[in-house]
């Protein structure tokens, strides 16, 4: 939620459309600025544990799976020091390496789930939304059928009948799972811009309707599409946190913070703090995920009302 | 015209319930691993002799479309079947443990909806002014912590630095009363109605912004009523139909998230047995509670449609 001065920058970058990409992050307020700046060092984060592993654990970063109580070097639940900036956990492993090369499962989760839901619910949105008839009668009976499910249940119904849970295997099932979502937004949208007089005008002049489809529908339903992608974004990585925590989302010794705060869970009487920082990373995420979702939204309402 | 709209209501129903109890069968039926690894103990599997038995008594041979058939049939009549490995009735289990789920929920969305109303309410009085802000930080936040991660923390400040509540356990009513009941699910209900909280809290302020902006708050400003007499008897009455909906959807929502907070705090409800089940893989029991926690979600979210449309004649009318 913005205050009345937020909603009047907003208004002036409606004004000027054009006005480029880095201009909207200067209009930002400084806590969605704060936001898109720990997102960026999360995907960075992410990014670089993944290069990290294909270069043989060649870039500066401690070993997240080495356990200094076996073989030397550090003990477990040890507090912050040179060596382990954030500490170790209970198998004495880096702390702040394990983070890091967790944010890798919750962002490719997340990057899955959001880029599924976009092509596959979003063109199947905009398809039915504009062919109307039977199609749509046929695909929304469908996307309602699957709505009506209990997701975090079927989730883990779904999720249980595989042994190896690896993470292709639970970015696929996150991802058809919310398709019927991108669907709806996507086919509510289309049914208000299809009406518009640019959508009649090309209609009258003659266009093909699948040019149409494509040309004038999809890229006027594509910012709201991404506001939403964003705010899912938030919640698939608190439900793979979540399955994550029960054990059943990747599986050890792979770090995903979920896991991280299971295993810290053990020592919560000495110590919060092998909990506190998985925590803290998935909460900052969201967090963050939730206000630039926000913004967008407020950016694209504003933008759509003065179309 | 409404007995139509109710009609085409329950037939969806029927077809959610349809392909909910298909899906859960199909699904739990793809289970890697033979059932008889998990009933028999592993000396009596050289006895192919007892396994064929076994599997002729269960009748796992038979075709996948008679045996969803015989479980759907049963389950109709109140009967899950019996897990294979404990050998307790599906419904058994049910019925001794929803207890813990059902109040779980409840209390999750009273807590949810008493303490949005407040909230929402005075951020829309005092729009962008500290309270605003304050409460729509609070709300942001409260929205992206996961239930699991603040009941952890519940469980760190409230049990083991102040020793006010116990972490871990549940305390039936019926056993030392309610006081002690309340103190083992504040907790867990707490941590649960965190999200809804927040969300309730967005809407009620939204909602509210629109209402205090009509003729007729302003006639009971200019009448002199105290601004929370107007709040609280003007405003939150045409916001509560939003309310209404938003709580019961909810409620189907929370009985779902009660399986991760169950875990959390160790409570003997539905989703630690379903839990306990999907990592034994007893079969009978995911299937059985899938349906079930499935078709209670399903039908309430169906009555607080058809109470929705009960209480809103505009929508009757669409």
């Amino acid at each position: 939620m913005m205050s009345k001065s937020k909603d009047i920058t907003g208004l002036t970058v409606a004004g000027s459309k054009r006005s480029g990409r880095l201009s909207a992050v200067k209009e930002m307020p400084f806590l969605v600025k704060c936001a898109l700046f720990w997102l960026v060092f999360i995907v960075a984060a992410a990014i670089y544990t993944r290069l990290d592993r294909l270069f043989g654990q060649a870039l500066p970063l401690q070993d997240p799976f080495y356990q200094g109580f076996l073989f030397g070097g550090s003990s477990p639940t040890e507090g912050p020091s040179l060596d382990h900036v954030l500490g170790t956990d209970i198998l004495s492993r880096d702390n702040l390496s394990r983070l890091l090369h967790g944010a890798w499962v919750s962002i490719a989760v997340a990057t899955t789930v959001v880029s599924f839901g976009i092509v596959v619910g979003g063109l199947l949105g905009a398809f039915v939304g504009y062919a109307r008839g039977r199609w749509e009668t046929l695909v929304m009976g469908i996307m309602d059928v699957v709505l009506a499910f209990p997701p975090l249940v079927l989730l883990l119904a779904l999720v249980a009948i595989y042994k190896v849970r690896s993470l292709p295997v639970i970015a696929l099932v996150f991802g058809i799972l919310s398709i019927p979502t991108y669907v709806r937004i996507a086919r509510a949208s289309t049914l208000g811009v299809a009406s518009r007089e640019f959508v009649q005008a090309a209609e009258a002049i003659g266009t093909k309707r699948v040019w149409i489809l494509f040309r004038e529908i999809i890229p006027n339903i594509l910012p709201s599409l991404f506001a939403y992608a964003l705010i899912n974004a938030g919640f698939v990585i608190v439900v793979e946190g979540t399955l994550s925590y029960l054990g059943l989302s990747v599986q050890i010794p792979e770090p995903t913070w979920g896991n991280m705060i299971n295993e810290g869970r053990r020592d919560i009487r000495q110590t919060i703090l092998p909990i506190f920082w998985p925590g803290l990373f998935l909460t900052l995420s969201v967090v963050s995920l939730n206000m630039l979702g926000d913004w967008f939204q407020q950016r694209v309402a504003i933008r759509s009302s003065s179309l | 015209m409404l007995s139509k709209v109710i009609a085409a209501r329950i037939a969806r129903l029927v077809a959610t319930l349809f392909a909910v109890s298909l899906l859960t069968f199909l699904m739990v039926e793809q289970l890697p691993g033979d059932p008889i690894l998990a009933i028999l103990p592993p000396e009596a599997l050289d006895d192919l002799e007892s396994i064929e038995r076994i599997r002729s008594e269960l009748r796992l041979d038979d075709p996948v479309i008679i045996r969803y058939g015989r479980w759907v049939g049963n389950a109709l009549q109140g009967d899950l079947g019996k897990s294979y490995i404990t050998d307790q009735r599906v419904s058994d289990a049910i019925k001794d443990r929803i207890p813990v789920t059902i109040e779980l929920a409840f209390l999750a969305s009273l807590i949810a909806a008493l303490a949005a109303i407040p909230i929402g309410a005075f951020s829309a009085y005092h729009e962008g002014g500290r309270f605003d802000r304050i409460a729509s930080a609070f709300t942001t936040t409260a929205l992206s912590i996961p239930a699991f991660l603040a009941g952890l923390f519940f469980i760190w400040l409230f049990t083991l630095k102040f020793n006010w509540l116990p972490s871990t356990g549940w305390s039936r009513i019926t056993d030392k009363g309610i006081l002690a009941n309340l103190k083992t699910a504040i907790l867990p209900a707490g941590s649960l109605a965190l999200a809804a909280l927040a969300i309730n809290a967005r809407l009620i302020r939204a909602d509210m912004i629109g209402t205090l902006k009509e003729d007729y708050i302003l006639s009971a400003r200019a009448k002199g009523l105290p601004s929370r007499y107007i709040l609280m008897r003007h405003a939150l009455r045409p916001s509560s139909l939003t309310a209404i909906t938003v709580f019961g959807l909810q409620f189907g929502g929370l009985i779902g998230g009660t399986v991760v907070i169950e875990t959390v705090f160790a409570l003997p409800g539905l989703g630690t047995r379903l839990i306990s089940g999907i990592y034994q893989r007893d079969t009978m029991m995911i299937q059985g509670i899938t349906l079930f926690i499935a078709t209670v979600y399903v039908v309430v979210n169906l009555f607080i449609d058809l109470l929705y449309l009960v209480l809103d004649p505009r929508i009757r009318r669409q």
